[in-house]
């Protein structure tokens, strides 16, 4: 268009210079946040690649995963670092293009943490993580909504664990005996109220045998069934809602994995692994 | 179902189900007051459309009839901005976003039509009110940068700058039908300067960006009626009679 002609006539020309130049400050923070991000997004990925080759439980990451995986948690804590000081003060909560690196990342920590620990990483933790991984100013926020929708993606990568342990070692990964009568009973009085009351009947049961993934995926179930995404406009009850269902799936496959090996799984001839590939899905990676 | 000692401390969920509760009922609140601006300025939206009906000469009276509605609005706004100054902006402010526009909107037209700093006189058309002057109206800061409280963005303000030039658009054709052949020029011309700022902006693909696109169709066809009433001669001349 005539551009250069009509520039000068115009007397909001100065309002309008004005505009420009705070929307590009503007446009300039996003594209940062994007390229963080998305820079967040791949190196998450791959830590959670490294850390599928593990077959323990309850242990130290193996040496080989934190060599090779080393160079991402540096990745990460650059890009983080990067963009901390456009994320503050009126800008927070500005760019929700972080979300997707978060939860990725989410997804990559609390896999690690439940690998190393075999809990579920708090949200004030992997909060705290994110902040120190922002560096010495201000620090990136990760939200409770990331946190959620990063544990429904964790459930995903528990599932995938499961299904290899049991192709290769025809058995479901499970933690050490575990912990005294004592811990156990003091993480309770801690949680409060309503849990307590199934302890004394579930305890010598549990002493006997250690917790396996199958159940500490029913109990992070049970957990993310009860969450309540509270407005239905919102994008995030939609999140919740789709991720809900993949999430039973996957642990829905898990318990046919199990099922199938326990039923074929005395017949078994050496060598034998369940038949679970058809169905080992994909899909759950990809969406 | 499973034992519930080992894997998840439940109190991790208890607590983020509490801080997701609480954002909804800030939200809520927020909602309440963005559905009574907009009622208001509904109102106002109504009162000032009767500009499309009336000749320059008896528009003081519409202009009058307004000034309830914009007081409406502006305390129905100084409510909304002390209860959103309390969270962070940018987590809530799609619950208003779209009121505040329309709200200025209509500011703007008001403004161009001569409501502000009216004086007894003649009702005088073509006044552009800069962000500042609408935040004066409204009573809020605008376009903050030092810190987290309510106020009026850039981008607010240039989605009413679009909604003023479609509305225009109209206008320059219902003067015509009034008899009114000077104020289609008046109109051409401002919405002619208001596009050229608009193209030195480099909008990102956005919703302001696919708006500001089809202003040049506005421009467009203010320009058709200009051409319709030069070609039947009937542009007044200029410093003519009257």
């Amino acid at each position: 268009m005539a551009d250069s002609n009509e520039t000068p006539s115009s007397p909001f020309m100065p309002m309008f210079e004005e505009f420009r130049k705070e929307l590009d400050e503007h446009h300039d923070r996003r594209e940062r946040v994007i390229k963080a991000s998305r820079d967040v997004t791949a190196s998450s990925k791959k830590i959670i690649f490294t850390l599928q080759r593990i077959r323990t439980l309850g242990a130290t990451i193996p040496a080989f995963a934190t060599k090779n995986n080393a160079q991402y948690w540096e990745t990460i804590q650059k890009q983080y670092q990067s963009i901390a000081t456009d994320v503050q003060g009126i800008n927070a909560y500005r760019y929700p293009q972080i979300t997707g690196g978060n939860q990725e990342f989410m997804e990559a920590l609390s896999f690690q943490h439940y690998l190393e620990n075999q809990t579920l990483i708090s949200y004030e933790e992997a909060r705290s993580k994110v902040a120190s991984m922002s560096g010495e100013g201000p620090d990136v926020l990760l939200t409770p909504e990331d946190y959620i929708l990063g544990i429904f993606d964790m459930i995903g990568e528990l599932m995938r664990f499961s299904i290899t342990c049991i192709a290769t070692n025809g058995k479901l990964p499970a933690g050490r005996v575990k912990k005294t009568a004592k811990s156990v009973s003091g993480d309770g009085a801690q949680n409060g109220d309503q849990m307590d009351v199934d302890q004394p009947d579930s305890k010598p049961t549990e002493e006997a045998e250690p917790r396996n993934v199958l159940s500490d995926l029913r109990e992070i179930r049970l957990q993310l069934e009860m969450f309540e995404a509270p407005d239905e406009e919102e994008k995030f009850y939609a999140e919740v809602e789709r991720k809900m269902s993949v999430m039973r799936q996957c642990v829905n496959k898990v318990e046919k994995a199990l099922y199938s090996l326990t039923v074929r799984g005395k017949e078994r001839p050496k060598g034998w692994v369940p038949d679970v590939r058809e169905e080992r899905p994909t899909a759950v990676e990809g969406y | 179902m499973a034992q519930q000692s080992g894997m998840v401390d439940p109190a991790v969920f208890q607590d983020l189900q509490a801080r997701v509760d609480e954002d909804a009922a800030v939200r809520d609140e927020l909602k309440a007051f963005a559905q009574t601006l907009e009622k208001q300025t509904r109102n106002l939206s109504f009162v000032l459309s009767r500009a499309h009906s009336t000749p320059i000469a008896n528009l003081s009276t519409v202009l009058e009839a307004a000034e309830t509605p914009i007081q409406n609005v502006v305390e129905t706004i100084g409510k909304l901005s002390a209860s959103a100054s309390k969270v962070p902006y940018y987590k809530f402010n799609n619950t208003w976003t779209r009121q505040t526009q329309d709200a200025t909107f209509n500011l703007l037209l008001w403004g161009w039509l001569g409501g502000y700093q009216r004086d007894a006189g003649q009702v005088k058309n073509g006044r552009l009110l800069t962000i500042e002057e609408v935040g004066q109206i409204l009573n809020i800061p605008v376009n903050l940068k030092d810190r987290d409280s309510f106020h009026l963005t850039i981008e607010e303000y240039l989605h009413a700058l679009v909604s003023l030039v479609e509305e225009l658009s109209r206008l320059a054709r219902n003067s015509v039908t009034l008899g009114d052949y000077e104020r289609p020029l008046l109109i051409n011309q401002f919405v002619k300067d208001l596009l050229a700022g608009f193209q030195i902006l480099n909008l990102k693909n956005d919703s302001l960006r696919r708006r500001s696109d089809g202003l040049k169709y506005k421009v467009k066809e203010v320009e058709d009626v200009v051409y319709d009433i030069s070609l039947r001669n009937l542009v007044p001349a200029k410093g003519g009679e009257n």
